[in-house]
């Protein structure tokens, strides 16, 4: 696997989560630290994705469940992850610690939260914008300030084509790299930077036009 | 060589690494690239504040910890995981009003009050098929057996309590059954009583 790193590059940590993974493997039951750890990240991912958490609660299952069952088949996958990506980077900054696990994860809950978008076309949902404009009971100026920052920011983010807004999600709310978020949504490196430069330049743009 | 395009990208992604660093070491400021455009990097900061990751409920966690425990089990046993590859129905029955949809709430989703939206409206609904799901619901799949049982030892009592009444209104009248009379003696008045009252309560007519 090294060597296909480039010469002189710096060998990456292949993945933080192999001793978890490795003893789920031979104990499933061990499954639950992996599950634990990422339970918010992947119930995040969905949320935003699917806008209501009950959506998200039964996508959140579905991906466990199956990464669950996939568990025996993850190691090749990571080999192939391996030999996409070349987890050795020149500048060591962007590929290291990498978890591919992770990505691997994110790979079905990405999967399974395309297949519910699909579904949600046939049913409404609460947008989440909606969800942050209900009145509290001890509704005070400030709070009210901050959920029309927050509809601000997150109905710039709504408004952003499918494959920025899900670049923008996994880096902000999963503060995935982009050598990640490249993996999941299986585009390059070069393709997701641009993906994410051009949503924060839309965001800016709405946030502009929200302020004046 | 690097398009103008291309170069931006690269600049806002170190800006973001810089930013998550940031976050991470507990820093407000640090340094940036003057030649960044401050619009992106506004909203940069902007989402970073607003994007918050958002924790499932308490119950909702230990629901699944419990079924993944239950589907490592089966792995264990050489069995495979049931995984419900069918998503929710297009039109889901709606079970459940008392959860908040505030954002507040999100981190601890059950809660009394039931939302400001009302119980029936699209989407209070809950899929049936995530109920089904929870443990504690699976369990349920033996109840009607459970009722069952109850209802046919239930129709048992009241047959032979229905007998045993009739038999008391309708002591034997053959040369048996005056012999154990006498023996015995005729029935006292409280057993008499006992007699009428279960009647009574059976409605059995003599």
């Amino acid at each position: 696997m090294l060597s296909r790193a480039k010469e002189g590059a710096r060998p990456a940590r292949l993945d933080r989560d192999r001793g978890l993974v490795e003893a789920a493997r031979r104990d499933p039951a061990c499954f639950d630290a992996l599950y634990r750890k990422y339970l918010a990240q992947v119930y995040s991912y969905a949320y935003y994705e699917l806008r209501d958490h009950h959506a998200a609660e039964d996508a959140t299952e579905r991906v466990f469940m199956q990464a669950l069952a996939g568990l025996p088949r993850f190691e090749e996958r990571v080999d192939d992850f391996i030999a996409s990506r070349s987890v050795t980077t020149e500048s060591g900054s962007d590929s290291a610690d990498i978890s591919t696990f992770r990505v691997w994860l994110f790979r079905i809950a990405h999967n399974v939260v395309a297949n519910e978008r699909r579904r949600d076309r046939r049913r409404p949902v609460t947008p989440l914008e909606e969800a942050a404009e209900l009145s509290a009971p001890d509704d005070v100026a400030e709070s009210v300030a901050a959920r029309e920052a927050f509809s601000a920011a997150w109905h710039a983010v709504a408004r952003l084509p499918e494959d920025r807004r899900r670049a923008v999600i996994l880096r902000f709310v999963d503060e995935m790299s982009t050598a990640e978020i490249a993996a999941i949504l299986g585009r390059s490196e070069g393709a997701v930077r641009v993906l994410l430069h051009r949503a924060l330049r839309s965001v800016a743009d709405d946030l502009r036009g929200h302020l004046s | 060589m690097l398009t103008g395009g291309t170069r931006d990208a690269r600049r806002t992604e170190r800006y973001l690494d810089e930013l998550m660093a940031a976050d991470q070491r507990r820093v407000s400021e640090f340094p940036v690239d003057v030649d960044m455009d401050p619009a992106v990097r506004l909203a940069a900061r902007e989402l970073r504040a607003d994007l918050v990751r958002v924790h499932p409920s308490f119950r909702f966690e230990e629901a699944l910890a419990a079924r993944l425990a239950a589907g490592a089990m089966r792995l264990r046993a050489g069995l495979h995981v049931e995984i419900d590859e069918e998503a929710a129905p297009a039109t889901p029955g709606t079970m459940s009003a008392f959860r908040s949809h505030s954002p507040a709430a999100q981190g601890s989703a059950v809660t009394a009050m039931p939302p400001a939206s009302g119980p029936t409206e699209p989407q209070t609904a809950v899929s049936a098929s995530a109920f089904r799901r929870l443990p504690e619901m699976a369990a349920r799949q033996s109840r009607p057996l459970i009722v069952g049982g109850v209802g046919v030892a239930s129709a048992a009592i009241s047959i032979g309590a229905v007998y045993v009444a009739w038999r008391h209104s309708h002591p034997a009248s053959g040369r048996m059954g005056r012999a154990a009379r006498t023996a015995h003696g005729r029935a006292t008045g409280s057993s008499r009583r006992r007699t009428g009252v279960l009647n009574g309560i059976l409605g059995v007519v003599s």
